[in-house]
């Protein structure tokens, strides 16, 4: 034993980061966003497109990783920080940008602010992202350090203060940490928001002398993408919160499940992992006190059904990932039989700032009843897609108006689907809904781990439905007879209504069997599938009738219930543009210069009237799929 | 599946290479797949009839893991694996039509290999890249916005690639017949 | 301690054994409740065939009865109009996806499946759900028995017995979801597989989808 105390030995770590940190800081560095979206948008080559130009202008600039700072709509994006000036993000980059930033702002003086998106600091010149009118609304607690520090340098996170929670919880006894997590009200973020510190509390008492701590990163909603933006880019802050908890409730070893599909998530915690063991933060003896804990990652083989705890354990235990009846719960018999805490990515997130800053403080963000903030990744029909973190008890409106700026293309909204498979889609009506959990379930929504996706008039809510229940459906285990069985029948009424087939007892039949299912199934996954449908259904009746009883359908989105249809008298007969961008030779030229759809050859890709010049805009969609009568053919 | 000559003892030495780093206990069966699969692109027969010997777990468990998750593939994928995200971001904005289009062009179905065995085509929930949607992974890179006339970019790359790849097959086996 | 608690199923005064889970203290007492996957055995109820629902006076929604351990003084409804809505949905979701051609099968007469539409008043001809297509082929490779995937309804029952009789296990469950299916390692049949013929997976049978073969005349 060494004697020191660990607060002694973690801020002589603290000293020295922060000293290696700003001796970075006084040199200019360029930030680029290489979380998994910017890598999409081709942030790597941004990176390589910096080096080069730096070097071929021999500056002295560092040009590092970050991960995400949640403004995914201006990808790929970069921060330049050079001492004198404040730290400016710059959007929508490509090579001839980042060439004249380097020559104009990194080797000139000339910040281009014509180019930026925001400044990431009060100044006097250009406004932050704080300005911006979704600042009022943005509240950023677990997202405040994603994009800003490198998530692959333990340093950048001990400089931040970080593990500082950790340090100061370990001066003090275990069940402090769990009255503090207790008293703060912490609802776990996976998806019920089941109060954390009573699941903590249930298996410190467990009794047993093994216990374990795992991290539920099977982020599985299609439309969900903020657990991977985290451990992506500051996977240490998940890393502390388990620390936390384990010492709160005397577990020895941790797991993160981190689904296969996240493969630079992986890597980061693997490296975050390494350090924190490295610098004594993990392992036996964390910084010189008794506590012994060390933590391994679980890759997770595509099943989102191992999402639900029980799946989730069986699928570490070498099993398939079938759901269990519970009782027993997780807190007294996970894995390998022993209490286990299962918590949400994001839920341990908040664990290090309810340490360091109180629960009282945690209790004024937020409701009385959700405190804190919510994540959430804003896609689909929206301006500003990307992450984004505001207080619980923020409305749907000001999420998608404010924060979002709206729907883009002066489109219509119709709904939000909140929740991914498990959730449901609320129209115009619910947007004055305040997001925590008991409201948005009341509205027939559920928080789930934070997929919003934002619909507009071109979407079809029963093809909506169709395609979350296509996705249940596939994912179902088939463990238990309602959902093996009863979301397959859901999804061959939904195909049927979706070619305009079936009567008036169809549309009863599917809410029959939506309800059962629900009431019915063993696991969560069976129990919310029927959500898309019962809330569709109740919200957007008249458009499922639509389909079944006049073949139509009002969104022009069901395939078998739409024809494309060139409009004569806009059609410029010497622009050939659709006719090349059909895959499959169904547009010809007709005699008289016009251009036709062979109906029997058209697959209806969408590409024709994509194609089709604005001026003209001759291309149209029909639903019912009837050709109007052709007045040209008469006069011919 | 015939195997080719070769492929027989490979898979026995990676299995074996996979077991002895590993614990050998049947909790480690998932990892072990992934290992096995990492190294040789698919789970064989006789990799997973090895791997229930060496875990003393019964084959039809194995054999039941492999076929349960997403992740594993029991035949051998293309040169090239495309995989289209259909997340609801993706879905929404027509990846569904994205991947028709891939469809058509590589003359497969999803969930295919091309009998040629260049390419491969399988749909995937959501890569979480929801802000780039329609998102597709073209061996491990992924691309956003990727439309029907993305496609045919992306195809006309990867035909460009395989072209050359058979190409300097082709001249190798032309060398190996001279000498 | 008490020796058994006392429970009322039905209005009826039953005794059962403290944490016996309740299905079975119904069974013992020649109370019916369907039931097609429950092994009292199995330490884990496997919860799976959904059939087995009660009502439990003070708990707000029906219950499965294979996973409720009985209480001293619990009052239980086998039957009530959300018990029966959900067990005859589970029971015609399952037929829709069983091969209804009874007289044709083995277990005529003798079918678990027959039993249950017996007991609660359900047709087996159910009209709701379009039957799912199958085109599974009879596996009949071994000597004594043969294998119908067409009849099977996924209870386990066999691979339980399996698991208990052999060491390394024949059978097992593979795919996922409604392509869900009880195997042999690489789908062989099970003549080419590690199957000796024990038997026990026939003998447990509940629908005649592993049955013996007629002695041929």
């Amino acid at each position: 034993m060494s004697g020191s105390n660990p607060l002694e030995l973690y801020n002589k770590m603290l000293k020295e980061a922060r000293a290696e940190i700003e001796s970075k800081e006084n040199r200019a560095r360029v930030l680029v966003g290489t979380a998994t979206c910017g890598v999409s948008a081709g942030a790597l080559k941004i990176k390589e497109d910096f080096n080069r130009e730096i070097k071929e202008k021999s500056l002295d600039v560092d040009v590092i990783e970050v991960g995400c700072m949640g403004h995914c709509y201006a990808e790929p994006l970069a921060v330049i920080a050079k001492p004198g000036y404040p730290p400016v993000c710059y959007g929508y980059l490509d090579d001839g940008l980042v060439h004249r930033l380097v020559e104009d702002f990194l080797d000139g003086d000339d910040p281009s602010y014509e180019y930026a998106l925001a400044a990431l600091e009060r100044n006097d010149v250009f406004p932050t992202f704080e300005d911006f009118p979704r600042g009022v609304y943005e509240k950023k607690l677990i997202l405040e350090k994603c994009g800003y520090i490198d998530a692959r340098d333990i340093k950048g996170y001990i400089a931040r203060d970080g593990y500082s929670a950790m340090a100061k919880a370990l001066t003090g006894e275990p069940h402090q940490v769990l009255e503090e997590v207790k008293a703060a009200n912490l609802r776990g973020r996976g998806g019920a928001g089941f109060p954390a510190g009573i699941k903590w509390e249930a298996c410190m008492n467990g009794g047993a002398e093994e216990k374990y701590v795992i991290c539920n990163a099977d982020e599985g909603d299609p439309g969900a993408f903020m657990d991977r933006s985290i451990l992506e880019s500051d996977p240490h802050l998940v890393i502390e919160g388990m620390i936390l908890c384990a010492y709160a409730i005397g577990a020895q070893k941790g797991y993160l499940y981190i689904r296969a599909e996240y493969p630079r998530a992986v890597g980061h915690v693997q490296e975050a992992i390494d350090q924190a063991r490295a610098k004594g933060l993990l392992g036996n003896s964390i910084l010189g006190s008794e506590f012994d804990f060390d933590l391994e990652i679980f890759q997770g083989s595509g099943a989102f059904v191992c999402g639900e705890a029980t799946a989730l354990v069986n699928s570490m235990e070498g099993k398939m990932g079938m759901p269990e009846s519970r009782p027993p719960r997780l807190a007294s018999q996970g894995f390998r039989g022993k209490p286990t805490i299962l918590n949400n990515v994001k839920t341990f997130a908040y664990v290090p700032f309810i340490i360091n800053r109180g629960a009282d403080w945690f209790k004024g963000i937020g409701t009385e009843e959700s405190p804190g903030t919510a994540v959430f990744s804003l896609v689909g029909k929206v301006t500003n897609t990307g992450l984004v973190e505001v207080p619980m008890g923020t409305t749907l409106r000001q999420l998608i108006y404010d924060v979002g700026d709206g729907l883009p293309n002066d489109k219509e909204f119709k709904a939000v689907q909140i929740g991914g498979p498990s959730g449901g889609c609320l129209p115009e009506s619910a947007l004055d809904v305040p997001i925590d959990f008991d409201s948005l379930h009341d509205a027939g929504a559920i928080m789930g781990s934070g997929g919003l996706v934002v619909m507009d008039e071109d979407d079809c809510m029963a093809a909506v439905a169709r395609y979350f229940l296509e996705f249940t459906q596939h994912e179902s285990c088939g463990k238990c007879t309602f959902c093996r069985l009863g979301t397959k029948h859901m999804l061959d009424i939904l195909n049927d209504i979706t070619r305009g087939e079936g009567d008036a007892e169809t549309l009863g039949l599917l809410k029959e069997l939506a309800e059962d299912v629900r009431d019915g199934s063993l696991c969560n996954l069976g129990k919310t599938a029927p959500n898309p449908v019962l809330t569709t259904l109740e919200y957007f009746y008249e458009e499922y009738k639509a389909h079944l009883e006049e073949g139509r359908c009002p969104a022009l989105v069901c395939r078998d219930l739409i024809l494309y249809y060139i409009e004569p008298p806009k059609c410029s007969k010497l622009c050939n543009v659709c006719v090349g961008s059909c895959p499959t030779e169904a547009i010809f030229t007709r005699d008289d210069g016009l251009k036709e759809i062979d109906q029997e050859k058209c697959v209806k890709c969408d590409n024709c009237l994509k194609a089709c010049p604005p001026e003209y805009n001759a291309i149209v969609k029909l639903s019912p799929p009837v050709l109007p009568p052709e007045k040209e053919k008469k006069a011919k | 599946m015939q195997l080719l000559e070769g492929e027989k003892e490979q898979i026995l030495d990676c299995v074996k290479e996979v077991l002895i780093e590993s614990s050998k206990k049947s909790e480690d069966l998932i990892p072990i797949l992934q290992k096995v699969q990492a190294k040789l692109g698919y789970l064989p027969a006789l990799a997973m009839e090895k791997i229930a010997e060496g875990t003393g777990v019964s084959g039809a468990d194995v054999y039941g893991l492999a076929t349960f998750y997403n992740q594993f593939r029991l035949n051998p994928p293309g040169d090239h694996q495309v995989k289209v995200c259909l997340g609801t971001a993706c879905y929404m904005v027509g990846g569904d039509i994205t991947l028709e289009s891939f469809e058509r062009r590589m003359e497969i179905r999803e969930g295919e290999t091309s009998p040629d065995r260049r390419y491969s085509l399988e749909r995937v929930a959501c890569v979480g890249c929801c802000t780039m949607a329609p998102v597709v992974v073209v061996d491990n890179e992924v691309e956003g916005k990727v439309t029907p006339t993305r496609v045919d970019g992306i195809m006309l790359a990867l035909e460009g690639e395989s072209g050359k790849a058979k190409e300097s097959r082709d001249a190798e086996k032309e060398e190996g017949e001279q000498k | 301690m008490n020796e058994h608690v006392k429970i009322t199923i039905d209005d009826r005064e039953v005794k059962a054994r403290p944490g016996q889970k309740l299905l079975w203290a119904a069974l013992e007492n020649d109370i019916f409740i369907p039931h097609l996957c429950a092994i009292e055995a199995e330490k884990r109820p496997n919860a799976s065939c959904r059939l087995c629902f009660v009502e439990i006076e003070g708990v707000p929604n029906p219950v499965t009865s294979c996973t409720k351990t009985v209480e001293d003084g619990m009052v239980v409804k086998t039957r009530s109009s959300r018990v029966d809505r959900l067990v005859k949905t589970a029971f015609e979701l399952l037929l829709s996806d069983h091969d209804l051609k009874c007289r044709e099968c083995p277990a005529n007469r003798n079918c678990a499946l027959q039993t249950i539409a017996k007991e609660r008043g359900l047709k087996l001809r159910q009209k709701r759900f379009t039957p799912v297509a199958r085109n599974y082929e009879t596996d009949d490779s071994p000597e004594e028995f043969a294998f119908n995937r067409s009849r099977c309804v996924l209870c386990g029952q066999c691979v339980w017995a399996d698991r208990r009789e052999n060491k390394i296990g024949v059978i097992g469950f593979a795919k996922r979801g409604i392509n869900r299916v009880v195997t042999t390692f690489q789908d062989l049949p099970l003549a080419e597989s590690i199957c000796k013929e024990c038997t026990v997976c026939v003998d447990v049978c509940p629908v005649g989808a592993l049955y013996y073969k007629e002695p041929e005349e």
